[in-house]
């Protein structure tokens, strides 16, 4: 007799398993699957598994599972296939969890570690053999796409930063750890795009959301950061939240919710005033009120949207706002997922599936635009780049650029 | 003709009958079981799969309970295989006495079954989705168990220690001479060949059944009461412990997590023909509402598959005809040798499927009492085949099977994770077999597809390793859909729609089977035609009949 | 802004939405998950049993929709269904064969030949073909040559010979499914690889017959094949994934979203408002929030019992679950629906009357309460309209096709009477 544990054993996700009836599509679908006979497909360790499980974890494989959620998206019936394979993960890792996952997850960490002496993280992180020590220790392949940490952080950028006087509204900017740490440019030209349609920005001390530890089944952290980050957003009662990482919007919007169960209050306001930052801009454009002069930009970008932007089931907002740019032809790459789907790509094991999973998009930026690409997410950024060896930045650089001239 | 011979005949092949079979052998007779249909086709599948603890029988009847708590513990040690270990609770719903309770602990002391009251909270711990308004839980040691696994490694136990088995044989007549039985005649099914077997006893275990087999001895009738009992299959486990309502046994009171569902149950009504067990909506409805009382909203989670089985009473003039439920659940010998100055012939009835082996340690003994020979009984002591390894099954076995050879075999039966190796395995085993067949053995179709993905590729591979032609193939597909929607159609709703309609476009849509040419007849034709049937006046509307030539146990 | 939103994402709401995008409107297609349109065969049925088989599915549609009362297709002229069918088929000339007014007859897995209106170019069967070579692969545990070619050698008329190939999808797989199958086969050198294994393979018969795993994305696979093995090759319908069903679903995706219709996949539309009888905007169930999304035409084209626009409950209540619109057994019948111990019945190869239930329509396709409209912007499509059992009769697509087509016509009409269609809108 086994004693179910909470949430894990229990909630929607279980319940939506109802609902398959095994007709394939999210198999079709599947960005892994596609690639590699190693997993069995959504289908498998989803719905289908989730009958068998009780207390014991005995199908390891299901870790080929990319958490993309792609199946989740696609899956006609409104089974959660993909919030089903997190949370039978988070129970197989509750045991025997590998330094590598750990480390990985912990996104601030790493940050906070590389960033007083980033010219020397990133020697290291660049030069092969310490890149190989590293997966040696701790699996994460040696040709992955890592960050690259920047001198300045966001924060220290802000404080020197002085804001033009508001004419609207304010919104609270969560800038992420990638933003802070990681991708400083991104929110500096947010932050100014932001300002120049008039809002008073605000930007409250943050933490991480937690993302990268439940995707690698370290749920009781994942549960603690999320929470706590819910509470340092939410400090302003109705004023909408923006963020340029959509993964990270994700999170705060529903997976922290549908896949570990957390049910705070401050959660649950903060994930309904949270919008990425395209979506934000395409409402105020929907409303008229996106009153920017938008200069020409002429050129053809591939663009990629990521999967955890996809699944927030509101379309592709990116694309709708770039057109706005005159001269800016976006060709929408239509692939299924990158291949790192947040950490995944960067393991040892999973580095060559990952590899493959992208290789559709990685032929359709060479073919599109070998230079530029864009792309909401910075993982999925940091992969594309070091896949094709071409720029790829967030959608807000060239609204910043047809905006600002620069 | 064929002529055989052998000390003792067995009628009947479901659990009493392979229990008594296995006990004769390993006694040392030489004994030959016949059955009409597949083994364990009849009412031991047809039931919700509990081992009971003795739980249920506490206040009743001590006797019962002691019984159960004894032989709970023999079989899940000697069969382990077909029993998991789940545990049980009798939980106090809003709408029942806590009172009751009192009787529940004081009855379980008496009749020395384990019982441990433990607090609502920890029992909503163990089982999240339980009535949160429960206000008194008990831990039983309850289990489930599978009555096909359990009627196989119990026949297989017998054949090691030489018994025969003729499955698919019906008996026309038992035969006499001076006053004691002397041979058994049966047709095989399949082929139309005539068997006559000499013999000098015969024991009748064939249940519902029993009657007719007392007639073809020329007895004086033996009144069978088959009790019809609706059970109904959800499509994954809601629990995994198995929850009984903690009030006087009633209906719907037990839902028991079998394999990969749980199953609520039962109903209780008098029934004229066990080959012919209606599904009425009626009762469907009323295990819903059961369903509710212990999980709220369980009318919302999916229903799978409904099926109705026969309990096996002898008629007893203690109680009223109709209410077969508080018969005696005892078993009850009929000694033919004074009621119809027939030496030779013994009929059982009643008992339970938990209580098997020592219904046969019971009937075996008394037949020895008429012969004069005495051997001690060891079934308690020795293991059944397959059971060796000694553990108990788990619901997660198969899924740990598939995952260590997932890229050797692919898998045919994706909702029961079967794949083509156990398949084609099984018809190396037994070739001459129906589809319904391989599903008892290997619970193809039996998952939320109901068969709508597999069933095709089961025919084709049974095709092409050459078990079947293409037009015996195509017509058991046939007859496994059609046997399929027996237990379908009553409770059609919700998720169960969704899969029939998509079933409907794939099988008929897409691949157009209704134009594709098959054999007719192609399995035996086991049961009787079908006769008036009785029905109470409460059960108005459409019903659904479960023809007992195949199982329906999910 | 949005002049129509369009939901549902299969047959009946694509070929809305291109429609409408065709004639300039700003189209929106809110799909809740991947359209059901690839668990099909991608071919368009018409009608192909009535229940005797049927050679010309128009000539005879008049004597059986006047046998079938409220039968969907009683709201259409045989020549508006085959207009209608006709522009379908032409939105994808290199995909589809384009129908001659006569049925193909399709070998199915199980052996049956289906009949069906337009095939797609990779299951056409020359006519003076009378021995076929039925080849099936180890690793795809969806089709069996033998049993296929025993079958079809009684239902065709052809002689037929099974062969198998032993030939994984990927290094090591066992259990290859038909989509790793078709997505191996785009690419050259496996193609190249596989027919030379193919010609091996099988003798001296006239075609070659295989399952439908003949690419996804590259529509040529099986005429590269024919001219390696020297005889025609044709495709044989599995169950799902369908592969011919994906390429019809990826060809009008991406012919929607040419035209520049938006495509929101995910979310669930789970209400609506409405003011003064027209539908005002729709509630889609976005992450963190529910957004409403407006418009001025709405057409829903949500399928049937299959997609859970229709649903029947445990106490055997059947209802429209988005907007609760009113039910009829068929077009003229105004309900209500008989009880849901009459609508299914305990006979496995009877049609079941639950699945005639849906909506009934007017001449626009707006599902009506009664004789009177129920809202005067909406619009409905396709696996929604009551009156017909189309995995039987063979007749799904066409009723989507042409039911699609009069909707969106009727909303371009209503908008073409109140202003002049501005022709250069994108």
């Amino acid at each position: 007799m086994f004693e179910t544990d909470s949430h894990e054993a229990n909630l929607l996700a279980r319940a939506s398993l109802d609902h398959c009836v095994k007709c394939t599509i999210c198999e079709t679908q599947c960005p892994v699957m596609a690639v590699t006979p190693a997993f069995s497909g959504p289908k498998y360790v989803g719905p289908q598994a989730e009958r068998y499980r009780h207390g014991l974890s005995v199908d390891h494989s299901l870790d080929y599972c990319s958490s993309c959620g792609t199946c989740t998206l696609v899956c006609p019936q409104g089974v959660k296939i993909a919030e089903l394979n997190s949370v039978a993960r988070a129970a197989m890792k509750k045991d025997h969890m590998p330094l590598r996952d750990r480390i990985i997850s912990r996104t601030t960490l790493m940050g906070t570690f590389g960033d007083p002496v980033a010219p020397i993280a990133n020697a290291v992180l660049g030069f092969a053999p310490a890149r190989w020590a590293v997966e040696q220790v701790v699996g994460i392949h040696r040709d992955a796409a890592m960050p690259t940490f920047r001198t300045q952080t966001f924060t220290s950028w802000w404080k020197k930063h002085t804001s033009p006087t508001p004419t609207r509204g304010k919104v609270v900017y969560f800038h992420g750890c990638a933003g802070q740490y990681f991708e400083v440019e991104t929110s500096i030209k947010a932050v100014e795009v932001l300002e120049r349609l008039g809002f008073e920005v605000l930007v409250p001390k943050q933490g991480c959301c937690g993302l990268a530890a439940q995707s690698n089944g370290l749920f009781d952290t994942a549960r603690d950061w999320v929470t706590k980050l819910s509470h340092q957003l939410g400090v302003e009662p109705g004023t909408p939240i923006v963020a340029a990482s959509a993964s990270c919007v994700g999170m705060l919007k529903h997976e922290a919710r549908e896949i570990m169960g957390v049910e705070d209050p401050a959660l649950i306001d903060v994930g309904t005033r949270i919008r990425d930052l395209c979506e934000f801009l395409l409402e105020l454009s929907e409303a008229g009120e996106l009153n920017l002069d938008f200069h020409p930009i002429e050129m053809t970008v591939p663009y990629h949207a990521p999967c955890q932007l996809k699944g927030q089931g509101m379309g592709k907002p990116a694309i709708d706002v770039l057109r706005l740019i005159p001269g800016l032809t976006v060709i929408d790459a239509q692939a299924t997922c990158c291949g790192i789907a947040g950490t995944y790509g960067l393991k040892k094991e999973k580095y060559a599936v990952g590899q493959a999973v992208g290789k559709p998009l990685f032929d359709k930026v060479k073919e599109v635009n070998p230079e530029l690409a864009v792309c909401d997410t910075e993982t999925c950024r940091w992969q594309i780049a070091k896949s094709t060896g071409a720029t790829v930045v967030h959608p807000i650089w060239l609204i910043h650029k047809s905006i600002f001239g620069e | 003709m064929k002529n055989l011979s052998a000390d003792i005949v067995v009628i009947g092949g479901g659990s009493t009958g392979v229990g008594v079979l296995r006990d004769c052998a390993m006694r040392g007779y030489s004994a030959i079981l016949v059955e009409r249909a597949d083994l364990a086709q009849g009412t031991s599948a047809r039931f919700h799969g509990l081992l009971h603890s003795g739980g249920r029988y506490v206040v009743s009847d001590h006797e019962s309970a002691r019984e159960c708590a004894e032989e709970n513990a023999i079989v899940s040690r000697i069969q382990p295989q077909a029993v998991e270990l789940t545990g049980g609770l009798f939980v106090v719903t809003p709408q029942d006495d806590p009172a009751f309770g009192d009787k529940f602990l004081a009855g379980a002391q008496s009749a020395g079954v384990w019982v441990e009251e433990i607090t609502p909270g920890t029992a909503l711990r163990q089982e999240p989705r339980l009535n949160p308004g429960i206000t008194r839980a008990f831990r039983v040691k309850d289990g489930t168990v599978d009555g096909w696994q359990l009627a196989w490694s119990a026949i297989a136990s017998a054949k090691e220690h030489g018994a025969q088995v003729l499955t698919y044989h019906r008996v026309t007549q038992i035969h006499s001479a001076d006053g004691a039985v002397n041979g058994v005649s049966a047709t095989d099914l399949r082929t139309g060949e005539d068997v006559r077997i000499a013999c000098s006893f015969v024991l009748n275990c064939a249940g519902p059944w029993a009657g007719d087999i007392a007639r073809a001895a020329g007895c004086s009738p033996v009144e069978v009461v088959p009790g019809r009992g609706v059970m109904v299959a959800m499509a994954h486990r809601l629990v995994n412990t198995v929850v009984n309502r903690c009030i006087v046994p009633a209906d719907g009171d037990i839902l028991v997590p079998v394999h990969t569902v749980c199953v609520i149950g039962t109903t209780d009504h008098k029934v004229s023909d066990p080959d012919h067990l209606e599904i009425p909506r009626n009762e469907v409805q009323q295990m819903l509402d059961a369903g509710e009382v212990l999980i709220p909203g369980f009318r919302q989670a999916r229903a799978l598959h409904a099926w109705a089985g026969a309990r096996p009473l002898i008629k007893d003039d203690r109680v009223s005809a109709s209410d077969t439920r508080h018969m005696s659940r005892g078993m009850a010998i009929i000694d033919h040798s004074g009621r119809d100055s027939l030496r030779g012939l013994l009929t059982i009835g009643g008992g339970k499927l938990t209580t098997y082996r020592l219904m046969a340690q019971h009937m075996v003994d008394f037949m020895e009492e008429q012969t004069g020979n005495v051997h001690p009984c060891t079934t308690a002591d020795e293991m059944c085949p397959g059971g060796e390894k000694g553990h108990n099954y788990l619901i997660t076995h198969r899924l740990k099977d598939r995952e260590a050879d997932r890229l050797e075999s692919p898998i045919i039966c994706e909702c029961e994770l079967m794949n083509r190796k156990m398949f084609t395995d099984l018809l190396k085993a037994q070739p001459n077999s129906s589809m319904d067949d391989w599903r008892r053995q290997l619970r193809i179709g039996m998952g939320p597809c109901q068969g709508g993905f597999c069933s095709a590729r089961v025919a084709g591979i049974a095709h092409e390793e050459s078990a079947v032609d293409a037009d015996r193939a195509t017509g058991l597909l046939k007859l496994f859909l059609e046997h399929r929607w027996i237990g379908l159609w009553p409770l059609l709703h919700g998720d169960q729609v969704r899969q029939a309609a998509l079933d409907q476009w794939m099988l008929h849509g897409t691949l157009d089977l209704d134009h594709v040419p098959s054999s007719k007849g192609v399995e035996p034709e086991v049961t009787k035609p079908k006769e008036p049937l009785v029905v109470p006046a409460s059960d108005e509307g459409k019903k659904s009949t479960t023809e007992v030539k195949e199982g329906n146990n999910d | 802004m949005t002049d129509t939103i369009v939901i549902g994402g299969g047959l009946a709401g694509l070929a809305a939405a291109i429609r409408l995008a065709q004639a300039g409107q700003s189209v929106t297609l809110l799909q809740y998950g991947v359209g059901g349109l690839q668990l099909g065969q991608g071919t368009v049925d018409v009608l192909g049993y009535a229940p005797e088989l049927v050679s010309d599915p128009f000539a005879g549609l008049d004597a059986y929709v006047g046998g079938h009362k409220g039968h969907p297709y009683s709201l259409f002229s045989p020549d508006e269904i085959k207009a209608s069918v006709d522009w379908f088929a032409g939105l994808l000339p290199d995909l589809l064969v384009p129908g001659d007014g006569q049925n193909h007859r399709v070998p199915t897995a199980l052996g049956a030949m289906r009949p069906t209106y337009i095939v797609q170019s990779s299951m056409h069967v020359p006519a003076d073909v009378t021995s076929v070579a039925i080849v099936g692969l180890r690793q795809l545990k969806d089709f069996y040559p033998k049993m296929c070619a025993e079958n079809l050698a009684k239902t065709s008329g052809w002689a037929t010979s099974p062969y198998w190939l032993d030939f994984p999808a990927r290094a090591g797989g066992v259990d290859s499914t038909a989509t790793s199958y078709a997505t191996d086969l785009d690419d050259p050198d496996t193609l190249a690889r596989f027919a030379a294994a193919l010609k091996k393979a099988i003798g001296n018969e006239d075609a070659v017959g295989l399952p439908a795993i003949l690419g996804l994305r590259n529509p040529q696979v099986w005429s590269v094949l024919a001219e390696a093995v020297g005889k025609p090759v044709f495709e044989i319908h599995l169950g799902p994934p369908g592969i011919p069903g994906m390429r019809l679903t990826h060809e009008l995706t991406q012919e929607a979203l040419r035209l520049g219709v938006r495509v929101i996949l995910g979310s669930k539309v789970i209400g609506f408002e409405s003011e003064g009888g027209r539908i005002s905007g729709v509630l889609h169930q976005q992450a963190g929030r529910d957004k409403v999304y407006k418009a001025d035409n709405f057409v829903y084209a949500g399928g049937g019992f299959e997609s859970g626009s229709l649903a029947m409950d445990s106490y055997g209540v059947v209802t429209e679950t988005l907007f609760g619109l009113p039910l009829a057994m068929g077009q003229g019948d105004s309900g209500p629906l008989p009880s849901h111990e009459d609508l299914i019945t305990g006979d496995y190869w009877a049609d079941q009357g639950l699945f005639l239930a849906g909506l009934a329509v007017d001449s626009a396709m707006k599902p009506l309460d009664g004789k009177t409209a129920v809202y005067d912007n909406l619009h409905v499509a396709g696996g929604i309209l009551a009156g017909a059992i189309r995995w039987s009769e063979k007749s799904g697509d066409g009723i989507a096709i042409a039911s699609a087509v009069r909707a969106a016509d009727a909303i371009l009409d209503a908008q073409s009477a109140k202003q002049p269609r501005n022709e250069g809108k994108e």
